[in-house]
């Protein structure tokens, strides 16, 4: 049997109880860290378990399906996903190669940035489309998550942005010869995010009249949630770009229209009450 | 003997209307530099006795022993002309009033065409063109090539017709045959000139004309040359008719009757061709009485003409005497240089129209303007076309042409490589121009700094630029335009050292190699081996010896010549190719299909290329290549390299975020045409449509990890499905022989499966010329399989003319490209046996 087991958000206890028991029985026990990583590192997580992980990245899991799969029919494989294996990245394209092959497969859930993301305040009824905010390249600076966000805001829907994360991404002239050179790991941090957003703004300044948000937007930055370190706060768009929330992984969220008691909420994690209450009147 | 200093030619520097920056180009062995040895004699380097024996521009020992010129060379000279052929230069821009003297630089450049690059590097930094041909063997291949090249870098030819000396005392040409065979030669270049050039454009009249002296005749060998303007002037008081009226007499269809005195304008039978009667007449009666030793009537001619010979040359006679007297008579040096001084344009007239070709930016910049007026003042653009290794091992001059400003020694300066783009850093160094130098020949002279339209070499750029660059002041400069070359490295070989831990030696040794000459290339292939790739046989001997010699100093080991060869495609794929990027939420549809005939080449030649403008190209593409003009105007990109003969074109239908991949489509469409997938060849030909694009909704899921990989997979797919086809190289041949030996040459070239395509006899000579197409891959050992089988009699010219499809499906192990594609495989260490379609195509 091929089991994708969430391991939730923060630390290694963070895992279900039920994935634990299928983790300490496992004949091969997979640890994905490309789409997003853990505050505390694989050996934490081989203590806890008591047993050996093998890391998965990006290359082996999207071209060496058949390698993880090996074996699944007679014997139990498992593939730790941080977060939820169906949230922010979904590994269908797995599942449904297990199935090709016959492999009965089976998903343990946890608990995803998506629905931790609550955290904040915000509602998550109110969520709109989710968007991924990636790195910029000198060449490659995509922008196309700005019509999404001003969709979501049209409709008075909060957006969260996902960051670009690069654990272990070839370089762009790497990707074009044969030996792959890997990048330094790289984190996107809130201010980064706030700093391309508002770089988006004043390019389309000529063709907009109307934007789908500005330097006086409220957002919300949230940075390892669900870690005991956990840290968020609320401000403008334009204070975000000059915000330190520390270490990885970081996400934003640029609200759209305000319950009251989301204001209320959201004060705690601000610099003063009547800030955000001025904030919220305006943005 | 030198006659000029430094100082001199500093002062004549800033007279940029007197200066003429030339280059001498022609066929190998019409006797280029032995020419312009005459000219270095008239400046004074050498002593004039010795002119026509010391090829002064071969510098390298080799060239000596061979007597071939294998690098360019250049020199400066300083030439006065006289009062009374000072009104010949019309042209305000040409001279600066009350200046008499000249600064001729001087370019003298290979005759061979595997060493064809040296020449377009030579013709980029000069203005005017000597052509040299030899009369006796007419207007060759090479010729053509180097003339054709000069006329689309905009640089007006001179014509200078060589070996009179052969035409008269070995082949003894009566004087009609021999204005005939004149005739034809100016007729063949004007031929030339007006394929690539008509009278309308730019640059004015290019046409050569011997009435208006810009046809030479003569012997480069024994030093002596006249133009029409020496005999008109001759005989111009003796007519009482104007110089230039007189010169129009001297040509053509002329006729004069001696007797009634009377010019006409049809042969009859009592009078006789101008031409004939004035000019090769006397040539004719000196040669005749001098080796015929008819001394009285010598001596009697000597009188009538002025000549007066030293003591020493009293005793000489038969050859050595009729060179002395022929040189006294009509010194090479003067005809040619008043040839060069009047007629080719100085930098002022010549930059106005060459710097929209030589200039990459908008014309209408800082630069431009500068170059456009070869303006001293304004910032310095400084185009670098080749290096020349000094004599400190490893370090090399640069070598190149001030089109606008100063480069001054000492000066900071912006070095940009061919890759430079503006606003980015790569390819650009900001550095100090070490010292600035002139080149002379053998020798080289520091000077404190050169203005604009002037030829220089600088030290200690080499360390910046590969093989050629341009230098500037002027921070939003963009790049002069990089030369194109006529003939491409189609043969390569394999080096190691002999001692494996010589091998950082023989690494260093290439990366001087590769600067040493303008056009080798030095790979190093993934499997670790080291190529060399060359124009041609002989230049990879040469370049070999270079690197083994010179460069590397070790003893090497080298493979047998292999050739180069592109991967193309014969028909449309036949399904639609699917691909899936690794997280399967992209998905790309594509098919490949065969480009018409002639667009590839047209691509190659820069008649559609991807600077055009889009509306416009795809107005040619539709009328030309009945393409669909919507379509075409979507060409996305060019490859390899951005400029190669295989298209990208979006046919898409409204796909949303489709400009966010392009970049990463390009980026892959660029590596899979550079690597083909049949034996990781340049594909060549090649029309690949997008026709469908599936995306992940999110930006960070389709970046270029994503896209790029999937983007090669897709378009091999496309090749495999597309009946793939191998393509070789093929080199047009000129062989010239005696009639008894083409016999010999019809064997030699079917065993080596090249086809005559024509034959004709030389008018007014026994000799032949054979026209065939050999493939490259079967012209190794061709010149000596070829001598050995005609006794020696033929001569092979070789240059890369075509690709051409290798017959056989390379898919199928039976034929012969299955197995080129294996052994390319092999060599370079890639996996055995056909390449899987099924990795390469995805399923719905």
């Amino acid at each position: 049997m091929f089991f994708i087991i969430g391991l939730g958000l923060g630390e290694a206890e963070d895992i279900t109880v039920k994935g634990l028991e299928i983790v300490k029985k496992a004949e091969r026990v997979y640890l994905e860290v490309y789409t997003s990583i853990l505050t505390v590192g694989k050996e934490a997580l081989e203590q806890f378990y008591g047993r050996n992980l093998i890391i998965a990245d990006r290359d082996l899991v999207e071209q060496g399906a058949h390698e993880i799969l090996q074996d699944a029919n007679s014997k139990d494989i498992a593939l730790l996903v941080v977060g939820d294996p169906f949230g922010a990245t979904t590994h269908t394209d797995l599942v449904l190669r297990a199935r090709e092959a016959g492999i009965t497969c089976k998903i343990i859930h946890n608990a995803s940035i998506l629905n931790a993301v609550g955290c904040c305040g915000l509602q998550l009824y109110s969520f709109g489309e989710t968007v991924s905010i990636p790195y910029w390249s000198e060449s490659w600076q995509p922008d196309s998550f700005y019509d999404k966000i001003a969709g979501n805001r049209r409709r008075g829907l909060h957006t969260l942005c996902l960051l670009d994360i690069r654990v272990k991404e070839p370089t762009l002239e790497s990707l074009t010869k044969k030996r792959k050179e890997y990048q330094p790991p790289r984190f996107m941090s809130v201010s980064e995010a706030a700093g391309q957003l508002l770089e988006i703004i004043s390019r389309r300044h000529r063709d907009h009249k109307e934007f789908a948000y500005t330097g006086t937007t409220l957002c919300v930055g949230v940075a390892r949630v669900g870690s005991d370190t956990q840290q968020i706060l609320a401000c403008t768009l334009q204070e975000m770009k000059d915000a330190d929330l520390g270490p990885p992984l970081h996400s934003l969220i640029i609200a759209g229209h305000l319950h009251p008691l989301e204001v209320e909420y959201l004060t705690q994690f601000s610099e003063s009450k009547e800030k955000l209450l001025q904030i919220a009147k305006t943005s | 003997m030198v006659n000029f200093t430094v100082d001199e030619i500093r002062v004549m520097m800033d007279k940029k209307r007197n200066i003429r920056n030339m280059s001498v180009i022609a066929h190998v062995d019409h006797g280029k530099s032995t020419l312009t040895d005459s000219l270095v004699s008239k400046a004074g380097i050498i002593a004039s006795a010795r002119a026509g024996e010391t090829r002064f521009t071969d510098t390298r020992k080799d060239e000596q022993e061979r007597c071939i010129t294998i690098k360019s060379t250049a020199i400066s000279m300083y030439f006065e002309l006289d009062d009374k052929d000072l009104v010949f230069i019309t042209n305000p821009d040409q001279r600066d009033k009350g200046e008499k003297g000249f600064l001729i630089n001087l370019i003298d450049s290979p005759g061979h065409v595997d060493f064809s690059s040296e020449v377009t590097a030579a013709l980029r930094v000069t203005d005017g063109a000597l052509v040299v041909v030899d009369c006796v063997s007419g207007v060759c291949v090479q010729t053509e090539t180097v003339l054709r090249q000069a006329i689309a870098e905009r640089i007006k030819p001179v014509l200078f017709m060589n070996k009179m000396d052969r035409a008269l005392l070995e082949l003894q040409l009566e004087a009609e045959e021999l204005y005939q065979t004149f005739q034809r030669i100016v007729e063949n270049v004007n031929v030339i000139i007006a394929t690539y050039s008509d009278d309308s454009g730019p640059m004015g009249e290019v046409r050569v004309d011997p009435s208006k002296g810009s046809v030479g005749f003569g012997s480069g060998l024994h030093g002596w040359a006249f133009t029409l303007k020496q005999f008109a002037e001759m005989y111009a008081e003796k007519f009482k008719i104007d110089v230039v009226k007189l010169m129009k007499r001297l040509w053509g269809e002329n006729f004069f009757n001696a007797k009634t005195k009377k010019w006409s304008k049809q042969k009859e039978d009592d009078n006789k061709r101008s031409f004939c009667m004035y000019v090769l007449d006397p040539i004719y009666k000196v040669f005749d009485s001098i080796m015929n030793y008819k001394k009285e009537e010598a001596a009697n001619l000597m009188l009538k003409l002025n000549i007066e010979l030293k003591a020493e040359d009293k005793d000489k006679d038969g050859k050595a005497l009729l060179k002395v007297v022929m040189r006294s008579w009509l010194p090479a040096g003067e005809a040619l240089l008043q040839m060069i001084a009047i007629h080719l344009p100085s930098p002022v007239v010549a930059q106005k129209y060459r710097m929209e070709m030589l200039y990459e930016g908008p014309l209408d910049d800082e630069a431009a303007i500068g170059v456009k007026n070869c303006d001293p003042n304004a910032p310095l653009m400084m185009y670098i076309s080749k290096m020349v290794p000094t004599s400190d091992k490893g370090r090399f001059y640069a070598f190149g042409r001030v089109f606008s400003g100063k480069v001054a020694t000492g000066m900071k300066a912006r070095i940009m490589g061919p890759n430079y783009v503006p606003g980015k850093k790569e390819d650009l160094y900001e550095k100090a121009i070490q010292r600035t130098i002139l080149m002379m020949g053998r020798y080289v002279e520091a000077i404190e700094d050169v203005p604009s339209g002037n030829i220089c070499g600088l030290v200690g750029v080499d360390q910046f630029l590969v093989k050629t660059g341009t230098i500037t002041t002027f921070k939003d400069a963009h790049n002069m335009r990089v030369m194109k070359f006529s003939v491409s490295p189609v043969v390569r070989v394999a080096v190691e050292p002999k001692n494996p831990a010589d091998l950082p030696k023989l690494v260093e040794g290439l990366k001087r190699l590769a600067k040493s000459d303008p056009m080798v290339q030095c790979i190093i292939e993934e499997s670790g081996e080291h190529i060399i790739a060359g124009a041609g046989e002989l230049h990879l001997e040469i370049c070999l010896k270079d690197l083994e010699e010179d460069h590397a100093c070790i003893p090497l080991k080298k493979s047998d010549p292999v050739v180069s060869y592109r991967e193309t495609v014969s028909e449309e794929s036949d399904q639609m190719c699917l691909s899936k990027s690794p997280n399967k939420h992209n998905r790309l549809f594509m098919k490949a299909q065969p480009m018409p005939d002639g667009l590839a080449e047209d691509i190659d030649g820069g008649e559609v290329n991807p600077r055009d403008e889009f509306k416009a190209r795809a107005r040619y593409l539709g009328e030309k290549y009945e393409y669909d003009v919507t379509e075409a105007r979507k060409i996305w990109a060019f490859g390899p390299d951005g400029t190669g003969p295989n298209l990208l074109l979006d046919c898409t239908k409204g796909v949303q975020y489709l400009n966010e991949i392009k970049d990463s489509v390009v980026a892959g469409f660029q590596w899979a045409t550079k690597e083909g997938v049949l034996a990781e060849e340049n594909m060549r030909g090649v029309r690949f449509n997008i026709y469908d694009v599936t995306l992940h909704t999110d930006a960070i899921h389709r970046g270029g990890g994503q896209i790029i990989p999937t983007t090669r997979r897709c378009l091999y797919a496309c090749i495999l499905t597309a009946q793939p086809r191998l393509m070789e190289p093929v080199y047009l041949c000129e062989i010239q022989c005696p009639e008894v030996a083409v016999g010999g040459i019809y064997g030699v070239l079917n065993r080596r499966r090249g086809h005559v395509f024509e034959e004709m006899q030389v008018a007014g000579t026994p000799m032949f010329v054979v026209k065939a197409f050999l493939p490259v891959n079967e012209s190794f050992g061709f010149t000596a399989d070829l001598r050995s089988n005609t006794g020696g009699q033929a001569f092979p010219q070789c240059v890369f003319d075509h690709w051409q499809v290798l017959p056989g499906d390379p898919l199928d192990a039976s034929t012969k490209p299955y197995i080129v594609v294996q052994e390319t495989r092999k060599r370079k260490g890639l996996k055995e046996g056909l390449p899987d379609l099924t990795q390469y195509l995805d399923k719905l």
